[in-house]
């Protein structure tokens, strides 16, 4: 019993002195072990800001920043450091980016990424110096949109930051929002849901850019934009009763809400018609005699496919609402399956919007899609079936 | 000469008793670690540190330890003291002690340190014991050197980090891998052997005469095949199940 207890002892007492000697040891060693962790730390910061004396993480909880922002982190001197972590050609990019107290960039590097081109890795270097005016000015890489514009996009979610961080405000509202906004502002009835309309109808003043219907029938909203007399977009609203709000176009507005809310269709019988090419899938005409054509465009889908970006074997559906004269009204482009980040362009609006109020003769007087000859010509091709239909429609002989 | 005599028992560990290559010690960290010198050189130096310091504790408590608790005893001045050298990698050596990783804090069930505690220090004076852990202490750090400067040169055509551009068409990839680690190994303690006449270990192999401290040791037993065996045999098992 008494070698059990000494033996105890002994070892309690061990144990207690070595206590004390790795607390002494780690007095000693602990504020060296942090400062060589902070240093760690700071390496990664300091490559996207050199200048950086000293980085303080900023709690983030009491701001409203863009939602790619993760971490920040305020230099000595007054500048930032924004981690973000954004979404390119795939999900997980992270972005550290440095912004100067006076708004310019110090730095910006890709810390991880999946992106398929590399094109991340180098990127950032073109951002440093630049600040909000001049950001802008960087170009995206054709073939890498994807990855370049969601880059470009987290540099100036990590300017933004810093003003706000700064005690700036900044709209960080995207352009859909921001448009959904107005068009709620100018229409409230609409409960904030608006589509595009599809223009079947001549309106005779140039002055409308777009027309948004309310998904719950409330109205229309005209958009004028870069109105000559306030310099910014104006929203002309016209709601189901036929009030209209007293803008600079009020009486465009109510002429043209009458024409398109009058329009009818009725649909053309295909069969009746010879020489009508097979790309096209459907045909309407409307009661003021306005064709409104659905064509399969063959792009690259049909005509293209390589290695890296094989072809989808689907043809790109385009809308096409043209005037019996042959002068396109509207165009979309339906559906597509294109090459992600190239071809898939032709369904965005700067593309087929180029072809409002174009004739046979000058329909080729587009910007073609960067990097997507394929995608361009083939969708040319559809444009060039469309004006084909109209003369076969109104019964002329097609001129093939 | 005397086994007993203090230069006798310093240099021992150097080559006649090298922990490493002819008591075959602490042979997880022998291989883990010999992929670089640098890495090596901090392993052996961090080792002997602790080897020292805990021998002279040990010695200077093997009077007041009982046998009944000695190992537990001997583990937690081990563990102290690597935590301790642990400590002031992490603080003064950031850079070896990323490169070290694990097998630093491993240092502590490294029966290199536990089997000199229990076969040396255990049992000989603080003097002796000091020297005990010097001597091995550094033939454990030049084992590791020996081996890392193989593996690195021919392995990845490097020493302590500096590339050697000649030798880089010629690397032997496979001596930075743990394969070629045993292949360094094993031929080391071959030369090692051959060295040594094969003296020291090999006169009744894995009896306890065999062992190289039996001439050092106070029990009545070695020399002969009986239960005392199961004090080395136990502490060799301890580093082998690291």
């Amino acid at each position: 019993m008494k070698k059990s207890i000494v033996s105890t002892l002994v070892l309690v007492c061990i144990c207690a002195v070595m206590a004390v000697l790795l607390a002494i040891t780690n007095a000693i060693t602990a504020p060296t072990i942090k400062a060589n962790e902070d240093k760690a730390a700071n390496e990664a910061l300091l490559e996207v800001m050199p200048n950086g004396e000293g980085f303080e993480k900023v709690d983030l909880s009491a701001y409203t920043l863009p939602a790619t922002v993760t971490e920040v982190f305020k230099e000595t001197k007054g500048g930032y450091v924004v981690k973000m972590t954004t979404t390119g050609y795939s999900s997980g990019m992270v972005i550290m980016c440095g912004v100067n107290p006076d708004g310019t960039i110090s730095g910006t590097v890709c810390l991880s990424s999946s992106e398929t081109l590399g094109h991340e890795k180098t990127f950032g270097a073109g951002f440093t110096g630049k600040d909000a005016a001049s950001v802008d000015a960087v170009d995206t890489i054709s073939g890498a949109t994807k990855t370049t514009q969601a880059y470009k996009n987290a540099v100036k979610d990590a300017l933004n930051t810093a003003i706000i961080l700064g005690g700036g405000s900044v709209d960080l509202r995207d352009e859909a929002q921001i448009l959904n906004d107005n068009l709620s502002a100018a229409l409230p009835a609409a409960e904030g849901k608006f589509t595009k309309l599809f223009i079947t109808e001549i309106i005779e003043a140039d002055c409308f850019d777009a027309v948004y219907t309310a998904d719950n029938g409330a109205g229309k909203v005209f958009v004028t934009e870069n109105d000559g007399y306030e310099g910014n977009t104006c929203y002309t609203a016209v709601d189901k009763n036929g009030n209209v709000t007293k803008t600079t176009y009020w009486e465009e507005a109510l002429a043209a809400y009458n024409i398109l809310t009058a329009s009818t269709v009725e649909i053309i019988d295909l069969k009746a018609y010879e020489g009508l090419p097979t790309a096209l899938t459907s045909a309407k005409r409307t009661a003021t005699g306005n064709y409104i054509l659905t064509l399969n465009a063959a792009g690259y889908g049909i005509n293209g496919g390589s290695e890296y970006h094989p072809a989808s074997g689907q043809y790109i559906l385009v809308m096409v609402s043209l005037t019996k004269e042959g002068k396109i009204i509207d165009t979309l482009t339906l559906s597509q399956a294109e090459s992600t980040g190239i071809g898939d362009a032709c369904a965005d609006e700067k593309f087929y919007g180029q072809f409002d109020g174009k004739t046979a003769e000058d329909y080729k007087n587009i910007d073609a899609i960067s990097g997507a000859t394929i995608t361009t010509n083939g969708y040319l091709k559809a444009i060039e079936r469309a004006f084909e239909c109209v003369t076969i429609l109104e019964g002329g002989a097609a001129n093939e | 000469m005397n086994k007993n005599s203090s230069m006798s028992v310093l240099f021992k560990g150097i080559l006649k008793e090298n922990p490493v290559f002819v008591l075959i010690l602490g042979t997880c960290p022998t291989l883990a670690t010999t992929t670089n010198v640098v890495g090596a050189f901090g392993m052996g130096i961090a080792a002997l540190a602790v080897l020292v310091c805990s021998n002279i504790l040990i010695s200077l408590l093997r009077k007041i330890i009982p046998d009944s608790v000695r190992i537990p005893c001997y583990i937690v001045v081990i563990a102290g003291f690597v935590t301790m050298v642990q400590m002031i990698v992490q603080a003064f050596f950031p850079a070896l002690y990323e490169m070290l990783g694990v097998y630093l804090p491993l240092i502590t069930v490294n029966c290199i340190i536990l089997g000199r505690a229990e076969m040396f220090a255990g049992k000989n004076s603080v003097g002796k014991s000091a020297l005990d852990g010097i001597g091995m202490g550094l033939g454990f750090t030049l084992a590791l050197v020996a081996m890392a400067t193989i593996r690195e040169v021919f392995g990845a055509a490097a020493f302590a980090g500096i590339a050697i551009p000649f030798l880089e068409p010629y690397k032997i990839e496979v001596l930075v891998k743990a394969p070629g680690g045993m292949m360094v190994y094993g031929l080391l303690i071959a030369l090692v052997y051959a060295l040594t006449h094969g003296k020291a270990p090999m006169k009744k192999s894995f009896s306890c005469a065999g062992c190289p401290n039996a001439g050092n040791c106070h029990t009545a037993a070695c020399g002969a095949e009986n239960t005392d065996n199961v004090h080395n045999e136990a502490a060799t098992e301890k580093g082998g199940a690291q």
